[in-house]
């Protein structure tokens, strides 16, 4: 009699899941309004707690401090957050500008080496 | 030429073209701006951070929000945007620490012109550069703080040189490959030069995404003086003001956005559920009905269905005190 009891009380209670008892109005936010004027319709086609998730996981994989990635997480929007969850390896890193001098290095040496040019004196 | 002397020739200049951007492009600086800004700006008091290796992201924000009055420094913005696994500083990142220290992470029109007002108005701006070439992307930050017409230079802070001169046609060049990214840090209650509206509503609504309330208001009310006519300002102050259970004055405030634009559907729908909270169904019904047939179809139609199914589980017509239609 006892179990049966319980088992009815979880059978309601799973029954119930999902389906809330009262209707809950939504209010529209700011953030909401501003992109449903300047964006694409397809605002949520990610899920934002699936994003939230993916970045948080993608920052621990990418070397950020276990104590630093739920502060940085929570100061992006979801809009942010979905960029990143989608294309967190696309996105540009800024790093510094000695990128640059590689490369000026790089076709000097290439010239050198065809013998174009004759500036590394000591280059075979 | 011997065949290998003509390959590495053909190499070199593919690559010098690719670093050059597309060259060849007219007066960069366009002597016509110089009739609506300064002829020559530069920054001189804009603090500098030179950057550790890979740092710039950190070094660049740490320049711009100094600039705004924020205490902070390189090493501390490192935890707050620098990935290690990336070695460098992505911009949605840089964008969030803006927030993280109360200022409005504005991004400029992507213009020219917008630069120079900006520098003008004697306001430093975070540039994102793409400076390699091909297989060897270069991304860097850096920051502008001033310009001269005349002579076709931009005057950058940027990595290890407190004071970098570049012409303003390879400056350009390596901006446009970032698509003209910039980041400006504008105090709240401020605005920034010549600040476009939808751009300024965007930067100071992720402050309250984040739950930076405070600042937000203050942007919010800037805006609302900037933009009178405007009801998205309103919207948002009528936002705060549900947020903190003051269910009067947010129901003024979108009223007010829904007479600004008629065709808001956002604003009558919060003015809805406002007035239902405040006991007042019928005005409630004929709002969210409104409200339907304006987001029918779009983005917000979701949001608006909800508001109408706890709209009609009201029984009753509106009760004492309701304000007027």
């Amino acid at each position: 009699m006892n179990q049966r009891f319980i088992v009815y009380v979880v059978c309601l209670a799973m029954l119930n899941l999902g389906s809330p008892l009262v209707a809950r109005a939504e209010l529209v936010t700011t953030l909401q309004a501003v992109e449903a004027s300047t964006r694409a319709q397809d605002l949520a086609t990610v899920n934002a707690a699936l994003a939230r998730e993916e970045v948080r996981a993608r920052f621990e994989a990418l070397g950020v401090e276990p104590a630093q990635v739920e502060t940085r997480v929570a100061a992006l929007t979801e809009s942010e957050l979905r960029t990143l969850a989608g294309q967190m390896a696309d996105l540009p890193a800024g790093a510094d500008a000695l990128a640059v001098i590689g490369i000026v290095f790089l076709v000097l040496l290439i010239l050198e080496a065809v013998g174009v040019i004759d500036v590394f004196k000591k280059f075979p | 030429m011997t065949a290998r002397g003509w390959v590495g020739a053909a190499l070199a200049i593919g690559v010098a073209l690719t670093l050059a951007g597309c060259a060849g492009r007219g007066p960069l600086l366009d002597p016509a701006s110089a009739a609506k800004h300064a002829p020559r700006v530069e920054l001189d008091s804009t603090p500098f951070f030179p950057q550790e290796r890979y740092q710039c992201g950190p070094a660049a924000l740490a320049t711009v929000l100094a600039a705004s009055g924020v205490t902070t420094s390189a090493e501390a913005l490192a935890s707050a945007v620098y990935l290690p696994g990336r070695q460098g500083s992505l911009q949605p990142e840089l964008v969030a620490a803006t927030r993280r220290n109360d200022r409005v992470p504005y991004l400029l029109p992507p213009v020219t012109d917008a630069l120079l007002a900006t520098l003008d108005a004697g306001v430093p701006v975070l540039v994102l550069q793409k400076l390699g070439a091909g297989p060897f992307p270069g991304w860097h930050y850096a920051v502008v703080i001033g310009y001269d017409i005349e002579r076709d230079r931009i005057v950058l802070r940027s990595g290890t040189e407190r004071r970098k001169e570049m012409s303003a046609r390879q400056f350009l060049a390596t901006w446009d490959r970032a698509e003209r990214w910039a980041l400006v840090a504008v105090l709240p209650g401020t605005l920034p030069p010549a600040p476009d509206f939808a751009r300024y509503m965007e930067a100071a609504a992720g402050l309250e995404a984040v739950g930076r309330g405070e600042s937000a208001a203050h942007a919010y009310e800037a805006a609302a003086r900037q933009w009178p006519a405007e009801a998205l300002p309103q919207l948002a102050l009528a936002n705060l003001g549900y947020a903190r259970g003051d269910f009067v004055a947010a129901e003024r405030g979108f009223h007010a956005a829904a007479r600004l634009d008629p065709a808001d559907a956002a604003a009558r729908n919060n003015r809805a559920e406002v007035l239902r909270q405040l006991g007042c169904f019928n005005l409630a019904r004929r709002e969210i009905e409104v409200a339907r047939v304006l987001a029918a179809g779009g983005p917000l139609s979701a949001a608006v269905e909800a508001t109408a199914r706890a709209v009609a589980t009201q029984q009753g017509g509106d009760a004492t005190g309701c304000p007027p239609d």
